[in-house]
């Protein structure tokens, strides 16, 4: 998804009173499968929209979301780590890092 | 009542950020994603546009000015990226920018799916043809849709040195109109569907009105990446693919793909 995309997305969330965790990813070291800036809304049902790499390490930005919108309802920094040893049988193998921004977004509680 | 105001800001900023996007802005979204202090907490946002003074003044007093100067320059550079604003307090500065228009000239079999792979690609789509039966908005949806003959439409057209044109009409001279209209202004790419017959005589016309040799070398023709092309679907892809490697990488490298192809060509 754009940017333009994940924004209407945002806004149609919004209007429809759900609540939602915007996931940036604010920095990258070494092959990783997203750029900076990179975006993925997630929804306190667990519907995503957009990706910030997929896998393993997308799942861990996932949990993320959901633990803020569900219990925390603070903004974190997950720390994604690729770097699993090839034929290890783990999954994030890119070689690199990715710092990502998980907030809450959505409409406020009450 | 302080939580829910900080909450309650957050959306608003992403809508406003939505808007300019939409307006063909570039700008800056700033977010707080580190911090001690605890009049910036971690989520607070900043618009930053080019002009100048945040869009939003939700910064503390303080952290404005230069995180303003640090923004502008990540704006300058192109490039989003995380910033020390302060020690422990850190800003994700996150480019925005605007997507480049595609203007596709010929809403017929390859229009459609080239449409929906540059919109999946974050381009913003104009698609124009003389034909309403063709340049209809249920046909493109997502896209801003035109249906007038082609030379006052480009006349009115803005198009400028981050547009994207692809002249895919039904018929040469239709192409040779479009082209006519298109080439004496800047463009960041401008591609010439037709077999080598056909662009040369579309060219050869065009150089006949003038236009310099140097714009029609410019032409992207025969248009796309070569990857063996022969249904509309691939063909539009081949064209979504060229018009990505111009964006990211430059005219200079698509060409370059092109004469990689020569070589091998057998």
């Amino acid at each position: 998804m754009t940017n333009r995309e994940i924004f209407r997305k945002l806004s149609e969330l919004r209007s429809l009173g759900v609540p939602a965790c915007l996931a940036t990813v604010t920095g990258t070291s070494g092959s990783t499968p997203r750029e900076t800036g990179a975006k993925m809304v997630v929804c306190a049902d667990g519907a995503t929209y957009g990706t910030v790499g997929g896998g393993c390490g997308e799942n861990k930005v996932r949990s993320a979301a959901l633990r803020c919108l569900l219990t925390t309802k603070k903004p974190e920094l997950v720390k994604v780590d690729l770097t699993d040893d090839l034929g290890t049988g783990g999954g994030a193998v890119c070689g690199g890092e990715m710092l990502v921004f998980v907030e809450p977004v959505g409409k406020p509680g009450k | 009542m302080k939580k829910i105001k900080d909450a309650d800001q957050r959306p608003d900023i992403l809508s406003r950020a939505a808007g300019l996007l939409a307006a063909g802005e570039t700008f800056c979204l700033a977010t707080v994603i580190a911090s001690g202090r605890p009049d910036a907490p971690p989520g607070l946002k900043a618009i930053v546009r080019s002009g100048g003074e945040p869009e939003e003044l939700s910064l503390p007093p303080g952290l404005a000015p230069g995180l303003r100067d640090l923004a502008l320059a990540a704006i300058n550079e192109k490039e989003s990226r995380t910033v020390e604003a302060e020690p422990g307090l850190s800003v994700f500065l996150d480019v925005i920018s605007a997507e480049a228009g595609l203007l596709i000239c010929g809403a017929g079999h390859i229009a459609l799916p080239l449409a929906r792979f540059a919109l999946e690609t974050g381009f913003n789509v104009t698609v124009l043809d003389d034909r309403p039966d063709f340049a209809s908005a249920a046909r493109f949806p997502g896209c801003a849709v035109i249906a007038e003959s082609f030379i006052p439409a480009l006349r009115a057209m803005p198009l400028g040195p981050s547009s994207y044109a692809v002249v895919i009409t039904r018929g040469h001279e239709h192409d040779a109109e479009c082209l006519a209209e298109i080439l004496p202004r800047e463009t960041a790419y401008t591609g010439l569907i037709g077999s080598r017959r056909r662009v040369a005589f579309v060219l050869a016309m065009l150089g006949e009105k003038g236009i310099p040799r140097k714009r029609l070398d410019e032409v992207f023709t025969p248009i796309g990446i070569p990857i063996g092309s022969e249904s509309p679907g691939e063909i539009a892809l081949s064209i979504a693919a060229e018009l990505v490697c111009v964006r990211r990488l430059g005219a200079r490298a698509a060409r370059a793909l092109r004469a990689a192809r020569e070589v091998t060509n057998d």
